[in-house]
């Protein structure tokens, strides 16, 4: 149940204005390729000539070594499924019907494997959980129930090959994971050969192993995450400035893109001389940094280590940062330069993180800043068990109290703590 | 659960058998009324006595029953292969409305959009005004020519919307239309020329059954039965191209051939009505529409039921045609217009049960 497909020399163009020029590519049986690209790169060219639905100006697609236009209609459509882009619906069979004509292809030539028939559609409609619309008239479904009732006709056709053209553009995030399970399980379980044009590029990298960039017509990159979704591929073919890092979770390759104007757009609006400053990082800080970040506030930040979600943060949008080197207490120096930052800040704040012998020394640190009349903020909340110095933190925490800190719990207290007090001097 | 899909299946073909068997029957009511009424009024046992012939071993039941000579070659002569003509003509508009309107995917589409009717009544018209008295297998020249106009046409418009190797259905619509309009233009012209043949080609025009024989009837039926059979062998393709082109293509339908196939085969039925019987409206438009309405898009059942209904149509149309204004006639493509334009528009205001096209 798996098919090698084998593209040569491919050039593809509607008007005889080509497209796709000189595409080659081999896909081994069971295989499970994504196919990238920005719009209009010619994906869904490329994979309606594979279909045979439009004929190539040059090259030839051969199938397990055949050659496509060898092949009948019939016999293409046993061999190789098309889920396409969601299309209208406006006739009025019911999902059932419309499902068993996945079976068309068989029905033509022997009457034997009707009874099998049956059985193939239930299955489909189980598989992509339609099973109780199967009464509908198809024109009444939502765009995600008519996705996945084309799917299910796939299914019927028992494909070797299942070409997929954006199959979750108009599928919730539960149905696109589904979805993408089950063409996943049909190509571990049965070695169907999958390629899958797919806008969601952190999708794509969490089920498909290899990859084609198209962009300008042409096969930009071909082969492993690692190899394809880089910075330089993604400006080439996307245009757009991004970032690849791994996923903190699963690890899978993930790209986010929008840096450039995210951070120059931000930037204008940002007031250099209102800097708030961040001590620690850890997922508790980042949640103070970007709501910071979002009201417009500049920041700084420190110290952190280098594996530190403060410092990716930091480094995204240019922030000031101190950087910790991995497993080290902080030294004199670090000291030094984390009071210079906080001097010339407007705020310091110390978020929900948690407190250990190392880095104690920045609540010292902001204790002496503090001092010279840079006004704190503390986020308060459940401080006992954020302590793992045995209660030194807490004695700091309370002469922090004592020099005038303002003690919240959420990020929105300590905005408005911060606004307020702004007007507070204005009136002053 | 699976019980209940049973459940659901067996009514669906109990439906559709209960559609045709009462299609079937009304077919023989409608021609029994067909026969029995007319301008030459024949009692109702008469009637009986010659339409049904000794072997059915009835024939003891009208003993007494005087039958004339005259009556006898009315209804086996006259009215029979009127209804015969009015029942295939019928049939084949219908069809042939059926599938234009599955092949375009636009339920608009009757069987006369692309061109047959129009290229068909300019061979009539050059037949008549030219006078011709050809015989040619069993045709006079008014049908001949008319077939071979339509014909003609159907293939002038096939080839005119190729683009590169394939025939895309829009084009080919559009097509149809402009040569259509061309066509309709010459015809008018020659009319105007027509002089003192204009009556005979304005009433051919307007349709209509009259002078049937069954040397016409038996003429027709070799190309209608053809094309019957072609266009059921594709119901399932037909079903699939609903879909969409490149979408029966991907289930392995050979579009380009079931296309060129269908054409044919529905061109063929046009050609044979229209010839035979001129311009005839609403029948192919209507019926199909309505028999979706009952059982939904699936070409295995809408085929022949739209061809029973059409038939049963057409034969009452026929009838009250004749009887109206008798002993004169009306052309029954009025009669066909003036039904079922409003019945179409019925259809349009209900038109989220059309079973078709589904405004989105």
């Amino acid at each position: 149940m798996s098919l090698n497909l084998r593209v040569h020399g491919l050039s593809i163009g509607y008007d005889s204005l080509p497209i796709l020029d000189d595409m080659n590519f081999n896909l081994q049986g069971g295989e499970m390729v994504a196919l990238l690209g920005p719009n209009g790169a010619g994906k869904s060219t490329l994979l309606r000539c594979i279909s045979k639905a439009l004929e190539p100006i040059k090259g030839t697609v051969f199938f397990n070594g055949r050659e496509a236009g060898s092949l009948s209609a019939a016999e293409i459509a046993r061999q190789l499924a098309v889920v396409p882009q969601d299309t209208g619906v406006d006739f009025d069979f019911t999902v059932e019907e419309v499902i068993q004509m996945g079976r068309f292809p068989y029905d033509k030539g022997s009457r034997k494997n009707k009874t099998n028939n049956e059985s193939i559609v239930n299955s489909a409609m189980e598989i992509t959980g339609i099973f109780s619309l199967r009464h509908r008239s198809a024109a009444t479904l939502s765009g995600g129930e008519r996705q996945r009732m084309v799917f299910a006709r796939a299914l019927c056709q028992e494909p070797e090959l299942l070409l997929l053209d954006e199959p979750t553009a108009n599928l919730d995030i539960g149905y696109q994971w589904e979805l993408l399970d089950i063409v996943l399980r049909l190509n571990r379980e049965k070695r169907v050969t999958v390629i899958a044009a797919i806008h969601d590029l952190n999708l794509a990298t969490l089920f498909f192993r290899q990859f084609i960039l198209l962009a300008g017509g042409k096969v930009l990159a071909s082969g492993s995450a690692e190899e394809v979704l880089t910075e330089e591929n993604i400006l080439a073919s996307y245009g757009v400035q991004a970032s690849i890092f791994r996923h903190p979770l699963h690890g899978r390759l993930q790209v986010s893109v929008g840096k450039d104007s995210m951070s120059s757009m931000q930037k204008k609006v940002r007031d250099g001389e209102k800097r708030v400053h961040v001590i620690g990082g850890g997922q508790e800080a980042l949640s103070v940094l970007e709501a910071l970040w979002e009201k417009g506030y500049s920041l700084s930040l420190g110290p952190v280590s280098r594996e530190d979600s403060g410092y990716h943060f930091a480094h995204f949008f240019d922030i000031p940062v101190i950087e910790n080197p991995p497993f080290s207490s902080i030294s004199d120096e670090m000291c030094k330069e984390h009071l210079k930052l906080m001097q010339e800040s407007k705020w310091i704040v110390l978020p929900p993180i948690s407190f250990g012998e190392e880095n104690l020394r920045n609540l010292e640190t902001m204790a002496e800043a503090m001092a010279q009349g840079i006004p704190g903020i503390v986020f308060g909340e459940q401080a006992e068990e954020r302590d793992f110095t045995v209660g030194k933190a807490a004695s700091f925490l309370e002469r922090l109290k004592g020099q005038g800190a303002f003690f919240v719990n959420d990020s929105e207290e300590a905005l408005a703590c911060m606004k307020n007090n702004e007007i507070h001097k204005k009136t002053d | 659960m699976p019980h209940k899909g049973q459940d659901h299946k067996k009514i669906a073909k109990i439906k559709r058998g209960t559609l045709l068997i009462s299609l079937i029957l009304l077919l023989f009511v409608t021609t029994f009324m067909a026969v029995v009424l007319g301008a030459a009024s024949i009692p109702l046992k008469s009637a009986l006595a010659i339409l049904l012939p000794p072997f059915t071993g009835l024939d003891g039941l009208f003993k007494g029953v005087e039958i004339t000579e005259v009556q006898r070659g009315i209804i086996l002569q006259l009215r029979l292969p009127r209804v015969m003509q009015a029942a295939i003509v019928g049939a084949s508009l219908a069809v042939a409305g059926a599938v234009f309107q599955g092949l375009f995917r636009n339920p608009m589409a009757d069987p006369y959009v692309i061109g047959v009717s129009s290229g068909a009544a300019l061979g009539a018209v050059v037949a008549m005004l030219t006078g011709g008295t050809l015989f040619f297998a069993g045709f006079t020249a008014v049908p001949l020519f008319a077939f071979i106009g339509g014909v003609l046409t159907i293939t002038l418009v096939y080839y005119m919307s190729r683009v590169g190797k394939v025939v895309p259905v829009m084009t080919l619509l559009l097509a149809g239309i402009a040569v259509s309009a061309f066509l309709s233009a010459v015809v008018s012209l020659l009319t105007y020329f027509a002089g003192e043949k204009l009556d005979q080609v304005v009433f051919w025009m307007m349709g209509g059954v009259g002078g049937a024989s069954w040397a016409r009837v038996t003429a027709m039926l070799p190309y209608v039965i053809v094309g019957f059979c072609c266009i059921y062998y594709y119901a399932k393709e037909l079903n699939v191209l609903l879909l969409g082109e490149e979408t029966a293509r991907h289930l392995g339908v050979n579009t380009e051939r079931v296309k060129k196939i269908l054409l044919a085969a529905a061109s063929l039925l046009v050609a044979a009505a229209v010839s035979t019987s001129g311009i005839i409206g609403f029948v192919g438009l209507v019926v199909p529409h309505f028999i979706r309405m009952l059982v939904g898009p699936d070409h295995r059942i809408l085929l022949p039921a739209s061809s029973l209904l059409g038939a049963n149509l057409l034969i009452a149309a026929d009838t009250l045609a004749r009887n109206i204004i008798a002993p004169a006639e009306l052309p029954v493509g009025i009669i066909t217009a003036m039904v079922g334009a409003p019945m179409f528009i019925y259809l349009l205001k209900k038109r989220k049960k059309l079973r078709y096209f589904n405004t989105r």
